[in-house]
């Protein structure tokens, strides 16, 4: 029998990595988000923060059989499975070092020797994607999955009904994460989502569903354990629904009329980084000053990321055509 | 009558945690839900209760609820008048049901009706005080709430809280769980169980080789859950006014095999099987883990912590709901005068 996610107890390095990994996207979003006032990022960015532990969680879990599919909020997963911090600033910079070289911005950072298969400004394209490659992870036979990320928007579109069916029908090793934090753009899942729960949703495709609290990263990352290694033995599809807030608007610049409160609750008393830290040291596991470490270390990253993407060049006129076409 | 007020709170996540993936447990859809308590609205205004207060949530439930008032015709037949709780911020946890319960025992409910698994149950008669609650099994893991149609246990509950039946012998003083640790403290209404695991994570325990200590109110041989570990080798019934504890290890002596939860039948090694005796306080061995409580972990616990448990006889008032519809029966409380000939 194999071990369960609950009987194996994470590593000290394993913590410190899932720790870095969730700083890692707080401080590149809340430094995008101060960036992104001063006008200098050109296009539309949709911040994360808030979400980590659903990244974090689900990708610390991953290695590199496995793809993501992402969403247009697309920057902590991209940090999750591995994608260059440098790159990605660069990307959202419009810059030629960036990881698309400067052309695709902020809702297409993409790197495919990742197993990223990018982030996507349709709402609800990434559940056919991983259905596309958790086929071929079944037909190679190589143990991989494919895990697509949406939001509760995207919970309602057909794409994402049709992949979760196609994938149960073909028993693919497929993990569906709604992270249902709680609008679609500025529209309330409790309104929208006719199941209310989208996890509910599952059971009409006969996968397992499950509600998971997503500021917590030992919830996610014991359900998205059972998930993954489920799927990696042959066990079919699973969707996991990650509840949480995010903490910025729907993108930068969005005036959140229609929330008040739970932003500045979800802060003070529901934030993953808090409660992870709190945990850790609580049980001896990890030191305060372990994790100081990680967060010097972590910002003096994301400055160098800025400074580099600032100082970097443009694409030039040149650039216009190249990875436009591909040649089979 | 008096005031013949009912509460009924019914916990939109119940039915809804990893076991679903660990264990294939069932999915209680939010519809069901909302159409049990329909069921027992009628079942209310049936026996007399007149007012009705509901929890609210953000899971649809008692969204439903209200629809359903709202598109009422005459012909449905009368409903009591139902009282929403709102006005307080909706946290999605078991804050929402604790509020709810403690609301509904100031506006003086006579029974409150719970909907949920153990968990649920386990918050509600945390806040309940003496008001009689009545468990329905919406949940997971249920050992406390009962499976029942929810028109007859609105109609045992319709019968208690308008006084008609008397709630001496239908009413019975359930016995629970006190774990503590340091100043925090946490009820079960049937087991509490120690384990190594350092963090509360997904809460449900499903792996039995985690486990170091059992404790349980009650073990019966047919109920599922951790206290099933000990219903097959030292049961102890509901109404019996002791407990039963015993130490877990894979390579213990005694093994046997228990349905720790729905979907999930463990070979578990057990060692000093011992009686609880109320108010007798017994040590956690463990220098560092986490408590679970019926079945979900809770509580964690560091070294030098010294966790305690001990059996507590003064647990929520429940209500026996064949024991209602019997008593009933006897006092012939649903007979109605016959309009025409009788026919027997």
């Amino acid at each position: 029998m194999t071990e369960t996610a609950e009987q194996k107890a994470l590593t000290r390095e394993q913590l410190l990595s899932a720790y870095r990994m969730m700083r890692a996207i707080r401080e590149f979003e809340e430094r995008v988000h101060a960036e992104f006032a001063t006008g200098e990022i050109p296009g539309f960015v949709h911040l994360y923060a808030g979400e980590e532990a659903s990244a974090a969680g689900v990708c610390s879990h991953l290695d590199d059989r496995d793809t993501i599919a992402s969403t247009h909020r697309g920057h902590g997963h991209c940090i999750a499975k591995g994608v260059d911090i440098g790159e990605m600033m660069a990307e959202i910079y419009g810059r030629k070092t960036g990881s698309c070289h400067g052309k695709g911005g902020s809702m297409h950072i993409a790197d495919l020797s990742k197993g990223m298969l990018g982030a996507n400004g349709i709402v609800g394209g990434g559940p056919p994607l991983i259905c596309g490659t958790a086929l071929a992870a079944k037909i190679k036979g190589t143990g991989g999955v494919g895990v697509a990320f949406f939001g509760d928007g995207a919970s309602n579109q057909g794409t994402t009904l049709e992949s979760m069916n196609l994938a149960a029908v073909w028993n693919l090793p497929a993990i569906f994460v709604a992270e249902n934090n709680g609008y679609a753009e500025t529209t309330s899942s409790t309104w929208s989502v006719a199941s209310d729960n989208i996890a509910d949703r599952a059971a009409a495709f006969g996968m397992p569903g499950v509600i998971v609290d997503g500021f917590d990263f030992f919830a996610v990352h014991e359900a998205a354990g059972e998930a993954i290694a489920r799927a990696r033995e042959g066990g079919g599809p699973t969707l996991l629904e990650m509840k949480f807030t995010r903490y910025f608007g729907h993108f930068e610049g969005d005036q959140q009329t229609y929330r008040a409160g739970e932003v500045q609750h979800a802060r003070a008393k529901l934030d993953c980084l808090k409660r992870f830290a709190a945990r850790a040291t609580e049980t001896g596991e990890l030191t305060r000053s372990d994790l100081d470490a990680v967060d010097a270390e972590v910002a003096g990253m994301i400055d160098r990321a800025v400074t580099d993407a600032k100082a970097a060049p443009p694409p030039v006129e040149a650039d216009l055509l190249t990875d436009v076409y591909v040649r089979y | 009558m008096g005031d013949a007020i009912v509460g009924v709170v019914a916990n939109p996540l119940s039915g809804r945690d990893i076991r679903r993936l660990t264990a294939r447990a069932s999915v209680f859809p939010t519809a069901e839900k909302a159409n049990m308590i329909q069921r027992m609205l009628t079942a209310f205004h049936a026996v007399g209760v007149h007012r009705v207060l509901l929890s609210t949530d953000l899971g649809g439930i008692s969204a439903a609820v209200f629809r359903a008032i709202g598109r009422r015709r005459a012909q449905d037949g009368g409903w009591p008048e139902v009282e929403f709780l709102d006005g307080q911020p909706i946290r999605q946890t078991a804050q929402d049901t604790l509020d709810a319960v403690r609301r509904m025992v100031t506006a003086g409910a006579r029974v409150i009706v719970c909907l949920g698994g153990d968990g649920t149950a386990r918050v509600t008669a945390s806040a309940a005080g003496d008001v009689p609650m009545l468990a329905l099994s919406t949940g997971t893991n249920n050992a406390f709430p009962a499976v029942r149609e929810a028109t007859i246990a609105g109609l045992a509950a319709g019968l208690v809280a308008t006084g008609a039946v008397p709630a001496d012998g239908v009413v019975t003083r359930a016995k629970m769980l006190e774990a503590r640790v340091g100043d925090r403290a946490e009820t079960a209404l049937i087991d509490v169980a120690v384990s190594t695991q350092r963090h509360v994570g997904a809460r449900a325990v499903w792996d039995p080789a985690t486990l170091t200590q059992l404790f349980c109110a009650f073990a019966e041989p047919d109920v599922i859950g951790l206290s099933s570990i000990l219903g097959q080798l030292s049961p102890v019934a509901r109404h019996e006014p002791y407990g039963v504890t015993a130490r877990l290890a894979p390579q213990a002596p005694a093994q046997v095999l228990a349905p720790i939860a729905p979907g999930l039948v463990m070979l578990v090694g057990v060692a000093e099987i011992g009686r609880m005796h109320p108010g007798s306080v017994h040590a956690v061995d463990a220098r560092a883990g986490v408590i679970a409580v019926d079945g979900e972990r809770e509580l964690t616990f560091e070294p030098g912590e010294r966790p305690t448990v001990r059996l507590r006889p003064d647990g929520p008032r429940c209500v026996d709901v064949p024991a209602v519809l019997a008593a009933s029966a006897r006092l012939g409380l649903l007979r109605r005068p016959s309009h025409g000939p009788a026919w027997y």
